[in-house]
């Protein structure tokens, strides 16, 4: 029964630190430019894609030094990505109606599909998981992999740095008037454009971030893209949208439903994860920690 | 006599020319030196793309091997390519127009849900499907249509197959359990290896098997460790795995600090070489069903001659078992329309029901009463192999004979099969 309890918290713990990982740059983008990213999973694809191969120099046996380099590479290459997506994109979506930002965002997720596709073809590939993370601690009827450890530990350290710099700094300071009066930012001397800029640079390089420190967690192909999206969105809009912090207790409290669903509900998978988001925003439509604790 | 022609007459002519072009343009399809139009509508986008492309490969290697040896009746076959995107509305209207277009035997499905609608529209359009991989029961049992055909192993034959092999190869290994995908061919597809156990290893093994719940899993999600865990805990010492393609190279790999596989026998549906292909190293050592292995079918010269075509045109010396599906549909329509001498509907449906034509697995029959084909299966056991710059090898192979795993014909009746008590 211990054991239950401690697989089931564990295993809990990794599907919501994994989510967060993703959703995390979906949130701040969304916190700051109100953008809704349809393809942030695109371009958190394109970053698992990139880890993989600067990954693959190393055969079957990967220094933890090559996989977080790996990861950093995928960061750095979806914010310069960012760069160029801002200018031509996001910049003309912030003052359009939100059906022109779903078009524009979900066609960015094609552009994403398609240079997968071109680039790294069809094939399914996946990346083993960096030396001294392929086992597993035995706590009694309790299997804990280290690699799951490796992701809590990562999610809970870009938490940490997010809830730091957004809560604790000027800069954080600086983004949460942004978020709430753009115009009076302005007014004060603020270049808001830069800011809008820097933030999607962020969101994206978050994006390559948790493509590179996931990508030995999943398959690659194609798909993926749509794999962590729909769960990241359930955790965006039960924070609160645009709320790190909200996004974080909601990855933990959605990671519990599905951990719990798939033990005893074996049968009816996802039923009660989506029962959960439609009950959570019928109590409480601006979600868990709703504006209070936007960006 | 000019002026006995009214309106009325012109307008019924007229009307009736209408109804009759399709036919009569089909018939002008069916003669003369014109090509023969094949129409290969398959997934060339959406979630089974990866296994449409193989099916379109082998599709194009076969007709240029035919045309090479002079066509059907030396008329040359012209491929008329479409995506049914993976949806049965997408397929639909595809199929309608590759009608319209006189390509009215068509080849190419992938997806048991386009499958099932390929029946009524078929017979509404007056074409023929032939499957390549669609795994659905129910086509040759209770959504049996005259216009659609198997000529590959069902699910029923594969998956009782494995359980045959299991009963002659590891008679010792008598509880099992399943990661099983939650839709129709995941359910369908345990409940029929679940048969075979209960069939075969009594028969074989002179051995009762105790089958336990299986671990029923979510599509296409990023985390299957809970489930994993399950499987982990259960006291099975076989596994039977029919989860698909990115799902499964993603449980297997977060299987493997479990050490969910490492002392049990892992028999997997129908992966072929995708796991390994993506695991490579890291995957487990496990018996998996294929369409077609080039190793098993040495020495069978459409095999060979398949299989260097394969290589010449792509550069991949590891091709996928659908590549011998869509390449075995295109040489039955050949055999049948020779066999029928014409390319006409009824024709060519008549010719199709009960025959006997070669291919790259050897020689299949196309049984006459439900449209299924009876052929070997064929299995593999893939080890991990870091030596091996693949990171894989295949080990052991099989073929099992076709006639001791399927059910008797029962077109239009729901399949039967054994429950555990």
């Amino acid at each position: 029964m211990t054991g239950d309890l401690l697989t089931i918290l564990f295993n809990a713990m990794t599907w919501s630190m994994a989510t967060f990982l993703v959703a995390s740059g979906l949130t701040i983008v969304f916190g700051i430019l109100h953008v809704l990213n349809f393809s942030h999973g695109g371009f958190f694809m394109i970053g698992a894609y990139v880890a993989y191969t600067v990954l693959n120099y190393f055969g079957f046996e990967i220094p933890l030094y090559a996989y977080l380099g790996g990861a950093l590479v995928a960061a750095v290459a979806m914010g310069v990505v960012g760069v160029g997506v801002d200018a031509v994109v996001f910049r003309r979506l912030q003052n359009v109606e939100g059906v022109y930002v779903l078009i524009a965002t979900y066609a960015l997720l094609l552009v994403c599909d398609g240079f997968v596709k071109l680039v790294w073809g069809l094939n399914y590939l996946s990346v083993s998981p960096p030396n001294g993370l392929l086992d597993a601690i035995f706590m009694g009827d309790a299997i804990l992999p280290t690699f799951s450890l490796f992701v809590i530990g990562c999610g809970l350290v870009v938490f940490l740095l997010l809830e730091g710099v957004l809560n604790h700094t000027s800069v954080g300071r600086t983004l949460q008037a942004i978020a709430i009066d753009p115009w009076m930012a302005r007014a004060v001397g603020i270049d808001v454009s830069a800011v809008y800029r820097a933030t999607v640079v962020a969101g994206f390089a978050l994006a390559g971030l948790a493509g590179g420190l996931l990508v030995a967690n999943q398959s690659l192909s194609p798909e993926l893209a749509h794999i962590y999206i729909l769960q990241a969105f359930g955790v965006v809009i039960i924070g609160g949208m645009g709320s790190i912090r909200g996004a974080f207790v909601a990855s933990i409290f959605l990671g519990f439903v599905e951990a719990v669903s798939a033990t005893y509900l074996p049968n009816y998978p996802g039923v009660l994860f989506f029962a959960t988001i439609a009950l959570v925003l019928v109590i409480r439509p601006q979600g868990l920690l709703g504006k209070e604790a936007t960006a | 006599m000019i002026n006995s022609i009214n309106r009325r007459t012109v307008l019924t002519a007229l009307g009736a020319s209408a109804l009759a072009t399709p036919f009569i343009s089909r018939r002008s399809f069916a003669q003369g030196s014109d090509p023969i139009k094949i129409g290969v509508l398959t997934a060339l986008s959406g979630a089974q793309e990866f296994i449409g492309n193989f099916v379109l490969t082998g599709a194009q290697i076969a007709a240029d091997q035919i045309n090479a040896a002079g066509g059907i009746n030396g008329r040359q076959v012209q491929l008329e390519v479409r995506d049914d995107r993976n949806a049965p509305a997408d397929a639909t209207t595809a199929a309608r127009e590759l009608v319209g277009l006189g390509a009215h035997l068509q080849l190419g499905t992938i997806s048991s849900a386009i499958a099932l609608a390929m029946g009524p529209l078929m017979q509404q359009e007056g074409g023929i499907a032939l499957t390549c991989g669609a795994g659905t029961e129910k086509l040759n049992h209770e959504n049996y249509s005259d216009h659609v055909f198997r000529p590959g192993d069902s699910p029923y034959m594969r998956n009782r197959a494995e359980a045959q092999l299991l009963a002659q190869r590891n008679p010792d290994v008598t509880t099992w359990t399943g990661l099983v995908p939650d839709h129709e061919y995941g359910r369908t597809t345990w409940a029929v290896f679940m048969d075979g156990l209960l069939q075969f290893y009594p028969e074989i093994a002179k051995k009762e098997v105790e089958i336990l719940d299986p671990i029923i899993v979510p599509y296409g999600v990023g985390d299957y460790r809970t489930f994993v865990t399950q499987a982990a805990r259960t006291p099975a010492n076989g596994i039977y795995n029919s989860t698909y393609g990115g799902d499964s190279v993603t449980l297997f790999q977060q299987a493997r600090p479990f050490k969910l596989f490492e002392d049990r026998i892992l028999m997997d549906s129908a992966n072929e070489f995708i796991v390994a292909e993506a695991l490579k190293a890291q995957t487990p050592s496990f018996w998996t069903g294929i369409h077609w292995y080039y190793e098993t079918n040495k020495g069978n010269p459409l095999s060979d001659a398949l299989y260097a075509d394969y290589v010449k045109k792509t550069g991949n010396e590891q091709p996928m078992g659908w590549v011998a599906e869509a390449h075995a549909a295109l040489y039955a329509y050949k055999a049948a329309i020779e066999k029928a001498g014409s390319t006409e509907t009824a024709d060519v449906i008549a010719a199709l029901k009960g025959l006997e034509w070669d291919t790259a697995t050897g020689k299949r029959i196309m049984r006459a009463e439900d449209n299924q084909v009876i052929k070997d299966v064929e299995m593999i056991y893939i080890e991990p192999d870091a030596s091996d710059p693949k990171g894989y090898k295949v080990t052991d192979y099989v073929k099992v004979d076709g006639n001791t795993v399927i059910e008797p014909a029962m077109p239009g009746q729901k399949m039967e099969l054994r429950k555990p008590t």
